[in-house]
């Protein structure tokens, strides 16, 4: 379970977030909304531990009651999934997912998660592929699988579906929400699209840019 | 790259730079005014310049240096313009382009010398129009090279820096908005050489301004290909100076020194002359520029120069095959217009020699090169830093002005009084001080082959990495490294070609006991065996053109090939 207690945010000075609490239960998704440059991109930084300096940011979080917001992002153990998938254009489909698995398995174990992950995907033909040879769909899943496979605690999601085509999205969308489930972490996801926040069938938190918001405290 | 100090190591890389730069300018200076303490001469005067100023050969070589050293750059320009204006997107300029990389990577030194085996009175261009046309059975006693003027130095050095600019203004053409300026400015029924004339190249000039001084810099101090195609006695100043400086008689250094700050002098004059020209021109060009003519008299100059262009292009590519063909030459006599005997015996013959100069030129361009990406590499991950902590949108980081001082500072003299600073390390004719020298040279063209491609790269590649996987070192490696692959490896061959290209820097810190194929075929090339000078000059323009097509041949292939590799492994 993933708590955030009293966060706030501002920049030089000025506030952009005020007093937001939340909690996300293990397999479900909150979807974060509000209008562009309010801060919901930098309360993803926050919760990574990748925020600007320029940026000042309070407030805890706790996975599981640990408090982790003064940990450095490495010890962190966070996913996060952005609009651009990342696939790493070097390497195969397959040596992308296996970058994120664990150098603690035998090698002949990472091999079989890989292509068990491929087999989901339904494309374990394309191991050998390079990422710019799929499609944007698949990219977009490949990247996500390829995010769980590190075994993240908790999952970022910053509008993964915005550059996607709208017939590909609502598959994406099932797809991701199976995942989450399936893996059983918390997730929290960054949208602009209400259809976003419905298809993820957890709570919405809407952040708004009340006039109190904006007043430099 | 997860550096843990990134302001204590730009500062240390700073220093690094500067030291070479500071001693090597203080050294140049006192000896010009009569200070210097290995020949205990201590007493401060203005001797040196009085004796300079009291030489003939003096003014003579001054006035060939201005004519070659800012005539070359104003013809390179106008070329360079002409070209670009006249062939821009369209299909055989793209051959054009192709020629171009082939040309930048050749050094110098061996373009002269085919220039030498092309325009001399017994060269290929009188060959094949004798004796049917000109009716000469034997060389004409014409002075066609090394001529008096400079006119073939002149010429030599437009066939080299030309490309350079054209390359760097076609790198820049995607920032000006060229073809979209062009569509909208021929749609109101502007001619497209006028359109060049008043849109464009006003637009081109400030971007490309430093290149231009970088080609003036290396026009009025060059020396190894004065040497080869330029005027003697009086021979350039930078020539001339050579010669001072390496007399045996050691009181000539100190009017030499008062040459070489005199040629520093000059380098800067010219380009503040150069920038106060540019000043009026865009003055008294300015009203033109909206008169609302569509055409005009002074399109000719472009496509005049657009003709000029061409046929330099050409002749600096034709000088280039000269090179084999001689190297491979058994029996070439007057009026033919291609050997009529053919060996391998010269290479043969030569062959202990070439090997043991082209290992020396190898492993001197290896190492620098290899040493200067892996410098540039730590400057510009310190340069993003500062941009990234900083907010910092302007580009005046330290680096960026620094690293040209080595380019524009003249050869002669500033590396004679380094020499100085050798001598005291101990490290006088060692492999290692000609590395560095070459080092100093090839650094700043690696660094900013590099410098655009490593800080458009997406960080975020870097970030999920080690977000997925947290080993900062071995990620950057094999995440940011080998996404950059193409740019480093282009940056490698610019490098490894500069390195190649160094005359001055081997022969003073080697002090004659390393010996490369561009100092060799430099000594040479005045002897007039031209089937041993073909071949070292060939080798010479075969190693950077190799290194050339692996860079842009290997990087595009990699991944496949290493994919393919490893299926066929499992």
């Amino acid at each position: 379970m993933l708590v955030v207690k009293n966060f706030c945010l501002s920049l030089n000075e000025k506030r952009l977030i005020q007093q937001v609490n939340f909690r996300i239960d293990k397999g479900h998704v909150l979807s974060l909304m509000g209008p562009s440059g309010i801060g919901k991109s930098s309360l993803l930084h926050f919760l990574s531990g990748t925020l600007h300096h320029s940026l000042t940011a309070t407030g805890e979080v706790f996975l599981d009651g640990n408090p982790i917001h003064d940990k450095p992002t490495p010890l962190r153990k966070v996913g996060l999934l952005q609009q651009m998938p990342l696939l790493f254009p070097h390497m195969s489909i397959l040596e992308n997912l296996l970058f994120a698995i664990s150098g603690d398995l035998k090698p002949v174990e990472r091999l079989q998660t890989a292509q068990q992950a491929l087999e989901k995907l339904g494309i374990p033909d394309k191991a050998n592929a390079l990422p710019d040879e799929l499609s944007g769909g698949q990219q977009a899943r490949v990247a996500l699988l390829r995010t769980l496979l590190s075994k993240p605690d908790y999952l970022l999601l910053d509008e993964p579906f915005s550059k996607l085509d709208p017939a590909l999205r609502r598959d994406v969308r099932a797809f991701v929400l199976a995942e989450i489930r399936q893996a059983n972490i918390p997730a929290l996801l960054v949208t602009h699209d209400t259809d976003d926040a419905k298809a993820m069938q957890g709570d919405c938190l809407e952040l708004e840019s009340s006039p109190s918001f904006s007043t430099s405290t | 790259m997860p550096l843990t100090y990134p302001r204590l190591i730009t500062w240390c890389i700073a220093l690094l730079l500067m030291v070479p730069i500071v001693v090597g300018l203080i050294s140049t200076i006192l000896p010009a005014f009569h200070y210097f303490p290995p020949l205990n001469e201590q007493q401060l005067s203005f001797a040196p310049w009085v004796e300079l100023f009291s030489q003939g050969e003096f003014y003579a070589s001054l006035k060939l240096t201005l004519i070659t050293g800012i005539g070359a750059p104003i013809v390179s320009l106008w070329l360079a313009f002409s070209l670009l204006a006249w062939g821009y997107q369209r299909p055989f300029f793209r051959k054009i382009e192709a020629l171009l990389s082939p040309i930048l990577a050749i050094p110098h030194a061996a373009i002269a010398i085919g220039l030498l085996f092309l325009l001399s009175p017994s060269g290929w261009l009188i060959r094949l129009f004798s004796p049917w046309l000109t009716g000469f059975d034997r060389p004409p006693n014409w002075i066609s090279v090394q001529d008096p003027y400079g006119l073939s130095l002149l010429l030599a050095l437009t066939v080299k820096e030309m490309p350079y600019l054209l390359f760097v203004m076609l790198a820049t053409m995607k920032s000006i908005k060229a073809q979209e300026s062009l569509e909208v400015g021929q749609a109101l029924g502007y001619s497209r050489l006028t359109l060049w004339r008043k849109v464009l190249i006003p637009q081109l000039y400030p971007l490309v301004r430093l290149p231009i001084f970088i080609v003036v810099a290396f026009s009025l101090t060059v020396v190894d290909l004065a040497l080869v195609i330029g005027p003697n006695t009086p021979s350039t100043l930078a020539v001339t100076l050579l010669r001072w400086f390496n007399d045996p008689d050691f009181s000539m250094r100190f009017m030499a020194s008062a040459g070489a700050v005199f040629l520093m002098l000059c380098v800067l004059l010219v380009i503040v002359g150069w920038e106060l020209s540019h000043l009026l021109t865009r003055h008294l060009t300015r009203s033109g520029r909206s008169n609302g003519k569509r055409k005009g008299i002074t399109d000719n100059l472009l496509r005049l120069g657009a003709g000029v262009g061409v046929l330099t292009l050409l002749s600096g590519f034709v000088a280039l095959l000269l090179l084999p063909i001689w190297s491979l030459t058994r029996r070439w006599r007057f009026p033919d217009s291609l050997p009529s005997q053919w060996t391998w015996s010269n290479l043969d013959r030569a062959a202990p020699l070439l090997l043991e100069l082209t290992t020396n030129t190898l492993v001197i361009a290896l190492f620098s090169t290899l040493f200067a990406c892996a410098v540039s590499l730590i400057m510009l991950e310190t340069k993003r830093h500062s941009l990234a902590s900083r907010h910092q949108t302007t580009n005046n980081h330290l680096f960026d002005w620094l690293i040209y001082v080595p380019i524009l500072l003249p050869q002669v003299g500033f590396l004679f009084d380094l020499h100085v600073l050798l001598i005291y390390l101990n490290l006088n004719g060692d492999l290692s001080a000609i590395i560095a020298l070459h080092f100093m040279y090839v650094l700043p063209y690696v660094y900013l082959t590099l410098k655009s491609p490593y800080l458009a790269f997406n960080e975020g590649y870097l970030q999920q990495a080690n977000r997925l996987c947290y080993r900062p070192w071995r990620n950057y490696l094999h995440i940011k490294i080998a996404m950059l692959k193409p740019a480093l490896l282009t940056a490698f061959a610019i490098g490894f070609s500069v390195s190649i290209a160094q005359y001055l820097p081997t022969l003073i810190a080697g002090e004659g006991r390393y010996s490369t194929l561009t100092t060799e075929a430099v000594a040479q090339a005045a002897s007039g065996d031209r089937k041993q000078v073909g071949s070292m000059a060939m080798l010479q323009a075969l190693f950077p053109i190799l290194v050339f097509w692996f860079a842009q041949f290997i990087p595009s292939r990699w991944t496949r090939w290493r994919l393919a590799i490893q299926k066929w492994r499992i």
